[in-house]
């Protein structure tokens, strides 16, 4: 009752008081043995929408030259007003379905006061009191666990203060300034590093799978502030701190390692842990205070008087959940169900992970589409084979990336086909798949295989005949081992056949053949 | 219409100025208008060139506008009469101004106002105050008088014949008020009709767009011209929400006012609230005459009451101040406008420094008071008991004014349980535009101190704040002289979306003023 009379007052407020520690039973850790570790974790990760979220500029990336993508609106010009993108609601919603939270029918925007330089109108828009989704969860599969999802709010980014010592001045870019983000608020559901490294790798593959976001910590478009504290198993939750700037996962578990130690000192030296905001640093690998509890800014928060109440309707979010992409769980049960082996579906997603996410949602060409496309009609753990270890380990042969490839399903499908039928030997298969990518090419596998005499030979028993005699002449002490009972030496002889016929020649029909010659 | 120009004080005879002998200003009319009398006036503060050119054919060719100087103009600046804005010219044009040059309308330049459109008496400017241009008769005539604010430079531009129209800005009465002193007709529109991009916001929630102009038609002309959805503003009220509202079942758009009885069926409400303490007795004579000039002709008056408005005052400066606190946060000199470079001694590594010394010689003492006043608002101690109170007072002033009328607020037709009108209710509400006539400007009088009482400004908007809480349309129309011989208003207010309506009538009262 209390919150429906003050809508204003958010769930956000009340579920800051920690109370939920105890859901979990104590795991002993051999780090710190007696202690429990507490972390929740608050994401911003930056929506991958071709235009900001208030304004018709397009976004940018670091690419882009300085105050480039900058509107009247995005610094603040008077007289300009926002206009929310509906493409960021879009993958805002996306995002919130795939974190299976509670889409709110209603939402409202709010205005956080502070004066900045790289804040031009001096707030930032937000979702303080009614957030656009509340209540999700998000399966970690290692730790074995679920972590529960406080809320998701979209709000604006802001620009980039650089100074430069030298001249003592401070550069301002509005590049950024005005693009939307997600806040993403997790429960303090994480009892380890490890666990809050997964839970923002396994955030990262969902914001990718849906299009939402690119996720990228080293380019800043996903950044954590992760809250810690310590506290005896089964004893009253520990003060905790926010450590804030942490640009990768790594750098983020070792923030936490190290503060879960610092805590624990003060503690045993008989102190109390403050409840403070803490920075990190990288070098010395330790936290440093930023500001206390009671130097916390006053925020002022207030209903954006602009911006009408964000409503969505049932049939709204249906056609979203309708028109879900395919959520990482869902395409690694698939995938093994079409056959593949746990570690062929790991490769596949993983490499997919590494896919450009496409502008407002538009799903990029990954390893996984590119597998679903060949594999349709043929053999799944072939096809897979095919990718996994020809296809990748000649693009790695080149240093090149899954990126790089110019090889179509179309294409590699065909010459699956043909080496699948016999018109081509394996071997001679593989030879057209490196010819193809190193020469970007673009033709037909079976013109292509035509050109370039590597069809199979399967049917020319002279030809065959002439290949092996060539081979027996050629390696005299391998004919002598062989006849002397050595018969593994005859896959050298099978080799050079392969060799000289360019690998045209069947491997069973020769072995049978030479074995025959040399009786 | 040439009658009621004999009504307008700028054309009384112990008026200092020359009588406007045509019903538009002709281009070279308003430009020795405007050479004439804009310096003692102050009511412009940049005059556009002359551009020769203008169509005959647009429905505004050979109309004159000023333009409040908070709405962005892209080939003049725009100063919202702030020192921190002084130097400032928008890169583009606003809506409105846009939709006013397509129409063939001729600006003729930026109009003084309040700072950010922040007081009453347009004392508060970085221009200087604007002269009223009607003098009292009662032996001051020597005595210079506010125009009102905050579009104190619109309405004397538009009395002083300078132009045929002028938009302002009314956020608390803005419009009206001066509008009340000048002797014009000045309207409010409903909240959400005219769009918003381009105007500086003051407090976005009560920023309206509006139209003072020389007669009633020629606001009407304007406003069928501005009143248009607009996706730059996304406070701006849809098509089909503007139709269903402006549909009136009780007024007939089409009643001719040469008929016997033209305001017959019509319900006016009288609010016995609007009759504070602080309102001077001299303005009820013109105000009676009205009422009994309505019921003369059809209008049966109705004693109602909108038992909220005491609180609206408090809670509108709450509100407005608050949001004027966030709005005016971006002035900070660093994207544009003015900057303040540090003085020697001061800690240029404090952020708080680089802000303090811009801010506080860029803003004037009112725009101070309000920033200060709407950041305590917000503040986390002070939000629940005041930001969060005012908006409570804000939802009763609505729901009162929507139990007064008889026609439903189409805005609740979007929400889940659209409230019907009451059976019971009335039309129209009249009250008078303002406390009293046109006060003396604060220098001009040794009775009143300099440093007048901001209070005793604030009290000048207690009439015309509820109509902005609700958004409601409201117009003041010249309907006499107060014992001073100064021009005295009156306000018609009409549900919300009604705008065609309370012109149609505000248009009647002008005529029935004209015959007697």
């Amino acid at each position: 009752m209390w919150a429906r009379a003050r809508p204003w007052l958010s769930l956000r407020n009340i579920s800051h008081i920690r109370c939920q520690h105890t859901l979990r039973t104590y795991k002993e850790d051999s780090r710190w043995p007696g202690w429990e570790v507490v972390v929740g974790i608050e994401v911003h990760a930056q929506i991958k929408s071709r235009h900001k979220l208030f304004s018709n500029s397009l976004t940018s990336d670091l690419s882009s030259p300085s105050n480039t993508h900058v509107s009247p609106y995005d610094a603040a010009f008077p007289g300009t007003l926002p206009r929310l993108n509906p493409k960021c609601v879009e993958l805002g919603v996306r995002t919130a379905i795939a974190l299976n939270s509670n889409v709110q029918p209603r939402s409202a925007f709010d205005r956080k006061h502070y004066f900045y330089s790289d804040l031009p109108s001096g707030y930032q828009i937000t979702q303080h009191y009614a957030p656009i989704a509340t209540r999700g969860t998000l399966r970690l599969p290692s730790a074995g666990t679920e972590v529960r999802i406080t809320q998701i709010q979209l709000e604006q980014d802001t620009g980039k203060s650089t100074f430069d010592a030298r001249h003592h001045l401070s550069a301002i870019d509005l590049n950024r300034a005005g693009t939307g983000l997600m806040e993403i608020v997790s429960e303090p559901d994480m009892r380890s590093p490890e666990e809050a490294g997964e839970y923002v790798r396994m955030l990262q593959a969902v914001l990718r799978s849906v299009g939402s976001s690119d996720g990228n910590m080293e380019q800043g478009s996903l950044r954590c502030d992760v809250n810690v504290s310590v506290n005896k198993p089964g004893g009253p939750p520990g003060t905790r701190c926010e450590i804030k700037n942490i640009n990768s996962v790594k750098f983020m578990m070792i923030a936490i390692t190290c503060e879960v130690f610092r805590q624990i000192e003060v503690l045993q030296k008989g102190g109390s842990v403050v409840q403070e905001t803490r920075g990190f640093n990288e070098d010395t690998a330790s936290t440093y205070s930023l500001r206390s509890k009671e130097d916390a800014p006053d925020y002022r928060y207030m209903p954006d008087p602009n911006l009408p109440p964000l409503l969505l309707d049932e049939g709204y979010i249906a056609r979203i959940r309708e028109g879900m992409p395919e959520l990482p769980d869902a395409t690694k049960s698939r995938l093994l169900e079409q056959g593949l082996t746990a570690r062929d579906a790991d490769v596949l997603m993983s490499i997919d992970m590494g896919r450009e996410v496409g502008y407002d949602g538009k799903l990029g060409l990954g390893a996984v589409a590119y597998f679903d496309t060949v594999s349709t009609g043929r053999n799944p753990k072939v096809v897979v084979n095919w990718i996994t270890h020809e296809l990748l380990g000649q693009l790695s042969l080149r240093h090149e990336t899954f990126k790089d490839n110019s090889l179509s399903p179309e294409q590699l499908g065909e010459l699956i086909d043909l080496v699948e039928e016999n018109k081509l030997t394996g071997t001679a298969g593989k030879n057209l798949l490196r010819h193809m990518i190193a020469n970007r090419s673009k033709e037909h596998p079976l013109q292509l295989a035509k050109n370039l005499s590597l069809l199979s030979q399967s049917g020319d028993i002279a030809a065959l005949e002439e290949w092996c005699k060539a081979a027996i002449e050629g390696l005299p002490d391998e004919v002598k081992s062989y006849r002397n009972g050595n018969a593994n030496v005859l896959n050298r002889l099978i080799g050079r056949v392969m060799k000289v016929s360019k690998g045209r020649a069947n491997a069973k029909d020769t072995r049978a053949l030479l074995q025959q010659l040399l009786q | 219409m040439l009658v009621s120009a004999k009504i307008r004080c700028s054309f009384r005879p112990q008026n200092l100025y020359r009588r406007l002998e045509s019903t538009h200003a002709t281009g070279a009319v308003w430009r020795s208008r405007i050479a004439e009398l804009n310096e003692t006036l102050n009511a412009l503060v940049h005059v556009a060139p002359e551009d020769g050119y203008s169509s005959s054919k647009l429905p505004l060719s050979n109309i004159h506008v000023a333009i409040k100087d908070n709405i962005c103009t892209s080939t003049m600046p725009t100063t919202c009469s702030s020192a921190i804005l002084q130097q400032f010219t928008s890169p583009f044009d606003a809506t409105v101004v846009r939709l006013l040059r397509e129409s063939g309308a001729t600006i003729v330049g930026k109009a003084n106002c309040d700072e950010f459109g922040m007081g009453s008496l347009n004392t508060y400017s970085a221009h200087g105050p604007v002269v009223n241009p009607c003098r009292s008769t009662d032996g001051e005539s020597n005595v210079k008088r506010s125009a009102g604010g905050s579009s104190g430079g619109s309405a004397a531009a538009v009395a002083a014949g300078m132009c045929d129209v002028a938009l302002g800005t009314d956020t608390g009465g803005s419009i009206r008020l001066p509008a009340s002193y000048c002797g014009i007709p000045g309207l409010k529109p409903s909240y959400g009709l005219l769009s918003r991009w381009g105007v500086v916001s003051y407090a976005d929630s009560l920023d309206c767009i509006g139209i003072l102009g020389k007669d009633v038609s020629i606001i009407k002309t304007t406003f069928d011209i501005l009143s248009q959805f607009d996706p730059k503003d996304p406070t701006s009220v849809p098509s089909a929400v503007r139709e269903s509202a402006a549909n009136d079942l009780y007024i007939d758009q089409n009643t001719s006012f040469d008929s016997d009885k033209p305001f017959a069926g019509l319900r006016v409400g009288i609010p016995h609230e609007y009759f504070p303490a602080e309102l001077d007795h001299s303005i009820l004579h013109p105000l009676k005459d009205v009422l009994g000039l309505l019921q003369k002709y059809g209008a049966a008056l109705v004693p109602i009451s909108l038992p909220s408005t005491p609180y609206a005052l408090s809670a509108y400066y709450v509100i407005s101040s608050a949001e004027a606190s966030s709005n005016l946060a971006r002035y900070d000199g660093i994207e544009y406008g003015l900057r303040v470079d540090l003085p020697p001694g001061a800690d240029k590594r404090k952020t708080s420094d680089v802000y303090a010394y811009t801010r506080s010689q860029g803003f004037g003492p009112e725009v101070q008071r309000r920033i200060l006043l709407g950041s305590y608002a917000l503040s986390a101690d002070a939000f629940d008991n005041y930001f969060l109170q005012a908006q409570r007072v804000r939802k009763l002033i609505r729901s009162d004014f929507d139990n007064a009328f008889r026609s439903p607020n189409a805005l609740h037709s979007l929400s889940a349980t659209p409230r019907t009108g009451n059976p019971n209710g009335v039309d129209f509400i009249i009250h008078p535009s303002a406390i009293r006539t046109a006060p003396p400007l604060p220098d001009e009088t040794s009775s009143t101190s300099k440093s007048a009482n901001s209070l005793d400004a604030y009290v000048q908007d207690i009439l015309t704040v509820p109509a902005s809480l609700a958004g409601l349309p409201a117009i003041s129309i010249p309907a006499g002289f107060g014992d001073d011989g100064l021009p005295v208003g009156v306000s018609l207010v009409g549900q919300w979306g009604k705008d065609s309506s309370v012109l149609k009538v505000a248009e009647g009262i002008e005529r029935i003023l004209q015959v007697h």
